[in-house]
């Protein structure tokens, strides 16, 4: 293992928590994201555009302001997360579930962005043949809309999964710098610049440009095929 | 057999259109944005009428009274799309089957290769349609439509997207397999030549009206309209001044002469002097009088006229002659009053090359007169 020899017991741990979380987020994202994509392509509602707003918001804001808002939101006395306490006993702050849920947040629009342009340039003709065939609205989207978009969708999964895996403002507000619980690779790095351990963060750092560059290489190679 | 009266008003357009057609190919034609494709797509269902009905087969798809608007889903209809819309990432047999997905396994792989046999598509069922050629691509398309034995067939323009020689060729394949499929087939057209060679029926449209509907023959050899008679690409339609309308014919002032028409036995046109009409000269029925016979019997039948050709047009087996009558005023069609078509071996024989005056007669069986707008 990359442990012992090489790397110090807490990067190990930090680089497994950030695979771990990174590659959870991506998975929540595409659950979340994917049906987000195809209904803010496909359908006119009201209040469409205001999901649109809150969806690329972690684009556009500073991620501690992300962050700020999740703790409004998820914090032990939140809108959710304080009732969720009073029936659980259990908040959401501080865990790694937290860093995870940081991650997914503000890896959300880069997902949902490629995908819904996808399934907007998807030929509206060819849903409309499914239709005819008799293909209810739900078959389509998994037989023709998606397939069909998959390029943009792969893409924008691969972005979410970088970007979770580079994390850093939100997921600090809401889970904290805990070694060994919630210390992701991006919080070890600044944790060790700060505390002067220039070789803990020098390999750190070489670890994840390294899976960061492999990841982007791995998917465009994929990509190509599909 | 089908029922169509449908109603829908969109920004700057009115479709307002009702026509029925029985177990035959019925065409819809008429110019781009005439409503012909927002009829189809109201047929399939993805867009609901304002108002309106549709019944095909004693089935109500749409009845806005009623407030019944079918799904596409629930339509069970064959719709060839323009530019075909095939499944990119399916094969063609997999694209063949999509409308099979009901159906038990075996019945599903057999109606397929009967289907994909039917279509000579044998040998390209595991092709994906972007290595197909036009004329392939056509035959999947027709071939994924009517797998599931549908009760309509809607084709929307279903061979312009292919090159002029291909399509010639393909009209009559087409022609044939619709007719075999003794259903109802609506078809969109903005070619006359398809919709003349495909349709057993013809309904004109117009600014999202129907301006004549009956069997083809009937549409294209008495249209009801001077409207009509240009849409559907009749030469020689100008306009004269009623003198007088008799049972058996009518007499019209134009260009200087009077002019005789037969009027309709079975509809006899009749106005008051004076008013303007529209009649139509078919220019394979206008005569060049040989200047070395005798002249024929002067009468009014013949509609006799003197004139110049100002210009003659080579078709290769035929002529098609411009011809201005010596009369004052403006020509009737801006340079010229007349197209004249004559055999090239008529144009050689009488040297029309080189003499350019001559006296025509119109009998008056040739001249048809327009009774509507």
């Amino acid at each position: 293992m990359l442990q012992s020899a090489l790397m110090p017991e807490a990067a190990t741990s930090a680089l497994w928590l950030s695979v771990r979380v990174s590659v959870l987020a991506t998975l929540a994202d595409a659950l979340v994201g994917i049906p987000l994509a195809y209904v803010l392509a496909k359908r006119r509602f009201w209040g469409r555009q205001m999901l649109d707003v809150a969806v690329m918001l972690p684009l556009v804001l500073p991620p501690t302001v992300t962050g700020y808002y999740l703790i409004v939101l998820l914090g032990r006395r939140g809108w959710l997360g304080g009732p969720l306490y009073a029936l659980t006993g259990w908040s959401l702050p501080f865990t790694w579930y937290a860093a995870v849920v940081a991650a997914a947040v503000m890896a959300l629009p880069l997902l949902v962005r490629p995908a819904r342009a996808a399934i907007e340039s998807v030929n509206p003709d060819l849903e409309r043949a499914a239709f005819v065939l008799g293909r209810s609205e739900w078959r389509t989207a998994l037989e023709v809309t998606l397939p069909l978009a998959r390029r943009g969708i792969v893409a924008g999964l691969v972005l979410a999964f970088a970007r979770a895996l580079g994390e850093f403002g939100a997921t600090l507000m809401l889970a904290g710098n805990i070694p060994g619980r919630t210390t992701t690779v991006p919080l070890a790095i600044y944790t060790a610049v700060s505390t002067g351990e220039t070789d803990e963060a020098r390999i750190l750092v070489l670890v994840l440009t390294t899976l960061s560059c492999a990841v982007v290489l791995l998917a465009s190679r994929w990509g190509s095929r599909l | 057999m089908i029922e169509v009266a449908l109603r829908k008003t969109l920004p700057g357009f009115t479709l307002d259109v009702a026509w029925a057609a029985g177990d035959e190919v019925v065409t819809l034609f008429g110019p781009s944005g005439a409503g012909k494709s927002l009829t189809l797509q109201c047929l399939a269902g993805f867009t609901r009428p304002d108002a309106g009905r549709v019944v095909v087969n004693g089935r109500v798809f749409d009845d806005s009274a009623a407030g019944i608007h079918l799904p596409p889903q629930a339509r069970h209809l064959g719709y060839v799309f323009q530019g075909y819309a095939l499944f990119p990432h399916l094969t063609v047999a997999e694209n063949v089957a999509f409308g099979l997905r009901g159906h038990p396994g075996a019945g599903r792989r057999r109606r397929t290769a009967e289907v994909l046999t039917q279509l000579a598509l044998g040998d390209l069922a595991g092709r994906f349609p972007r290595e197909l050629s036009g004329g392939q691509q056509q035959r999947v398309a027709l071939g994924r439509a009517i797998a599931p034995d549908p009760a309509v067939l809607l084709l929307d323009e279903p061979l312009s997207a292919l090159d002029a020689p291909l399509r010639r060729q393909l009209r009559e394949e087409l022609r044939a397999l619709v007719v075999g499929l003794q259903r109802t087939v609506v078809l969109v057209t903005h070619d006359l030549g398809e919709a003349y060679q495909l349709g057993d029926r013809l309904v004109l449209y117009e600014a999202g009206r129907v301006v004549q509907a009956g069997p083809k023959a009937e549409v294209l050899g008495r249209p009801a309209s001077e409207t009509v008679a240009r849409l559907i690409g009749l030469r020689n339609v100008v306009r004269g001044t009623v003198v007088k309308t008799a049972p058996d014919r009518v007499e019209i002032a134009w260009r200087g002469h009077t002019v005789e028409a037969v009027n309709s036995p079975t509809a006899p046109f009749q106005t008051a002097p004076g008013t303007s009409v529209a009649f139509v000269v078919r220019p394979e029925h206008v005569r060049l009088i040989r200047k070395d016979r005798v002249s024929p019997d002067p009468g009014p039948r013949m509609n006799l006229l003197r004139g110049e050709i100002v210009e003659a047009i080579d078709h290769g087996t035929s002529w098609t002659l411009l011809f201005r009558i010596a009369a004052p005023g403006p020509p009737s069609q801006g340079a010229y009053d007349l197209e004249i078509e004559v055999p090239h071996l008529v144009y050689e024989i009488l040297d029309i090359g080189r003499d350019r005056e001559w006296e025509v007669s119109m009998h008056r069986g040739a001249l048809q007169v327009l009774a509507g707008v």
